[in-house]
């Protein structure tokens, strides 16, 4: 019984009341912003990330983690209650979620809301749990060229899985890819790309690119668009769902858990992904189709089980593979780093505590969510009163201390503002910033097992399809792409998309 | 075929081409190697090869998929919170965290075309004495906080 074992070991660490207390401020920071529409989670993360330094890795993962999965607390009761998602996995839930609340029943959709993410998350903690140690085996049998393949495989499915046009995802995962080999090279020494310029020695900086795409660009465009945040002036009286209505939820929530735990692990997906299809799923499956989108409870409860489960299991490949599935993830990569903890298959053996700490905090982590936000929903609501231009000074103050924090240096500041104008650009002209990061992140990692792997095979490319594992990588890679620009899926893609 | 031009689309690859030549000839002065034994230049310049021509190609496609201008800027907001974070990074150094967060806020409150002068001066002045007590009396970071 390696699994108990190993959660011991976890809940040993996850248990010090100094965790506790990083996992519960994580959680409420998470569902503060979850809350709060115009703060996106990666964002805060990126905001956040400097701060942890300071902190023990454990404590640092514990708390950023506890902010993605907390967000998914959060966004629903914005969704519910002002129909505008408080971050993107929640949008699907303003459908059937904000139709209850007009109809008198704020306060069982919240409720249901707060069960389908308590049900998932735990689930999905299992998953981890169970899932980790084989991919841990087989990424240890990973060589130089497995690895090259597994990440274009993981970029891949960014690309297919990314909202808008996948030609300019591609684009940037690219300009990702080369960015991120700014600085100077490990193998020979040699600075590349900086322009002579002494602080790009080290790369250009991970938080001011994040914070600089995330951050400033995404104030900088809400902004321009008008508010609209019309608080539908309900009382919350009774939390709890009728007996049929749970009964009704019960199948939904099993459901989406599972297709959000299965989605989220893929490269590219996650928890917005992850609410989508579970909605889609449940209409479709429904013997009563036509009560979606006017107060069904099951098109509450699904995404919600869906973007839980799947925030969570998108961990998996970061911490047995050591490869981001999506931009968070990325982040999280970058915070680790930071942390002196390289990523990949190793951190499980080497670092059991790290690791198993990190997981069993999820399940902590959900635990206090369900207890402490059902409660709390009355104040979470009055912050939702919050005009928007009392909040954005303080979140641009904050973007600066945070960048600026990382190195003491001004110059990530010019960093961040560059990359605040050219996120602005990307937004403009519809391309996503995600895949980027992605790209960023991945490209050092991809460029060292590229040259390895090479050097290996004396210079022989042949090399990533002669060993079996790494052909078996690509050609799923190249499978997705061709799925990609098939008519039939294309149509259906845009069509998951629009809905 | 009539040319139909895609604004968006042609600045993005405008973009991707400039990029990909900037990055190109920062590499080129870096060795390339063999594949065998690969410079510190023979991926980077490889991407920027790649890059470039990609932005080319999409570049001429966004000259037939369909006219469509390049969509409106909300300049008020978009300058105002890159003067602000300019701002910061010119005035921290020199004068400290405590006036640099008042002009900071001060200066991002006007991107908002909703802003009240006295109640953007009022959180100004509450969020440097939050972000002192914060960042520096609590959390300690080495941070100038008046002026040296």
């Amino acid at each position: 019984m390696d699994l108990i074992a190993n959660l011991a070991t976890g809940f040993a660490v996850a248990l010090t009341p100094a965790n506790i207390g990083f996992c519960l401020l994580g959680a409420l920071i998470g569902t503060l912003v979850g809350v709060l529409p115009g703060i996106a989670p990666i964002t805060t993360i990126a905001i956040l990330l400097p701060f942890t330094f300071s902190l023990p890795p454990a404590s640092s993962l514990i708390m950023l983690a506890g902010i993605f999965y907390g967000a998914q607390y959060g966004g629903s009761t914005t969704a519910i209650l002002v129909n505008v998602p408080g971050e993107s996995s929640a949008i699907v839930t303003c459908l059937d979620g904000h139709q209850m609340a007009k109809q008198g029943r704020a306060g069982p959709a919240l409720a249901i809301a707060a069960i389908a993410s308590f049900v998932a998350g735990t689930f999905a903690t299992v998953v981890i749990a169970t899932a980790s140690a084989p991919l841990t085996w087989l990424a240890l049998k990973f060589n130089a060229a497995e690895y090259f393949s597994l990440m274009v495989l993981g970029l891949t499915g960014a690309v297919v899985l990314a909202h808008g046009a996948p030609e300019k995802a591609v684009a940037m995962v690219l300009v990702g890819l080369l960015l991120g080999l700014v600085g100077i090279d490990v193998n020979t020494g040699a600075p590349r790309m900086t322009m002579d310029i002494a602080d790009l020695g080290d790369g250009i900086g991970f938080v001011p690119i994040a914070i600089g795409l995330f951050g400033i660009a995404e104030l900088a465009v809400t902004l321009g668009r008008p508010q609209d945040r019309s608080l539908l002036a309900v009382k919350i009286s009774n939390l709890m769902p009728s007996r049929t209505e749970i009964r009704q939820c019960i199948p939904a929530m099993i459901r989406g858990t599972v297709l959000g735990s299965v989605l989220g692990v893929l490269p590219g997906g996650g928890a917005a992904l992850s609410s989508f299809a579970a909605y889609a799923v449940e209409k479709k499956w429904s013997r009563t189709p036509e009560r979606f989108g006017r107060g069904a409870i099951e098109g509450v409860a699904a995404p919600e089980a869906a973007n839980n489960a799947g925030a969570q299991t998108s961990f998996i490949p970061l911490l047995t593979l050591g490869i981001p599935g999506n931009a968070i993830m990325a982040l999280m990569v970058g915070a680790m780093m930071i942390q002196g903890v390289q990523p990949g298959p190793q951190v499980m053996t080497a670092q059991p505590q790290l690791f198993w700490g990190v997981i069993a905090s999820m399940w902590l982590g959900n635990l206090m969510l369900i207890v402490l936000n059902l409660p709390m929903i009355g104040l979470w609501v009055s912050l939702l009163r919050v005009p928007y231009r009392l909040m954005f000074p303080a979140i641009v103050l904050f973007c600066c201390i945070g960048t600026y924090s990382v190195g003491n240096t001004v110059f990530d500041i010019w960093v961040m503002l560059l990359f605040g104008a050219v996120g602005v650009f990307f937004y403009k002209v519809g391309a996503e910033p995600a895949p980027f990061i992605l790209g960023f992140i991945l490209g050092p990692l991809m460029e060292e097992n590229f040259r390895r792997a090479m050097y290996l095979s004396r210079g022989d490319p042949m090399v990533f399809v002669e060993r079996p594992i790494s052909a078996l990588l690509l050609a799923m890679a190249l499978g997705l792409l061709v799925i990609l620009v098939l008519p039939a899926v294309k149509r259906k893609r845009e069509e998951v998309f629009k809905e | 075929m009539t040319l139909r031009l895609n604004v968006p689309d042609l600045a993005f690859a405008a973009f991707l081409v400039a990029l990909g030549a900037f990055a190109f000839a920062l590499a080129s002065e870096l060795s390339v190697g063999t594949a065998a034994a690969m410079g510190a230049g023979y991926v980077p310049r490889g991407l920027a090869a790649i890059v470039m021509i990609y932005g080319a190609v999409l570049g001429v496609r966004a000259m037939f998929v369909g006219r469509q201008p390049f969509p409106a800027v909300a300049w008020r907001p978009a300058l105002l919170i890159a003067a602000a974070v300019a701002l910061f990074a010119v005035l921290l150094p020199r004068v400290g965290l405590a006036i640099t967060s008042i002009a900071v806020v001060l200066c991002a409150g006007l991107a908002s075309y909703d802003v009240r002068l006295r109640e953007n001066a009022v959180l100004a002045v509450a969020l440097a004495i939050f972000s002192v007590l914060l960042f520096v009396s609590a959390l300690g970071l080495p941070i100038p906080v008046w002026p040296q």
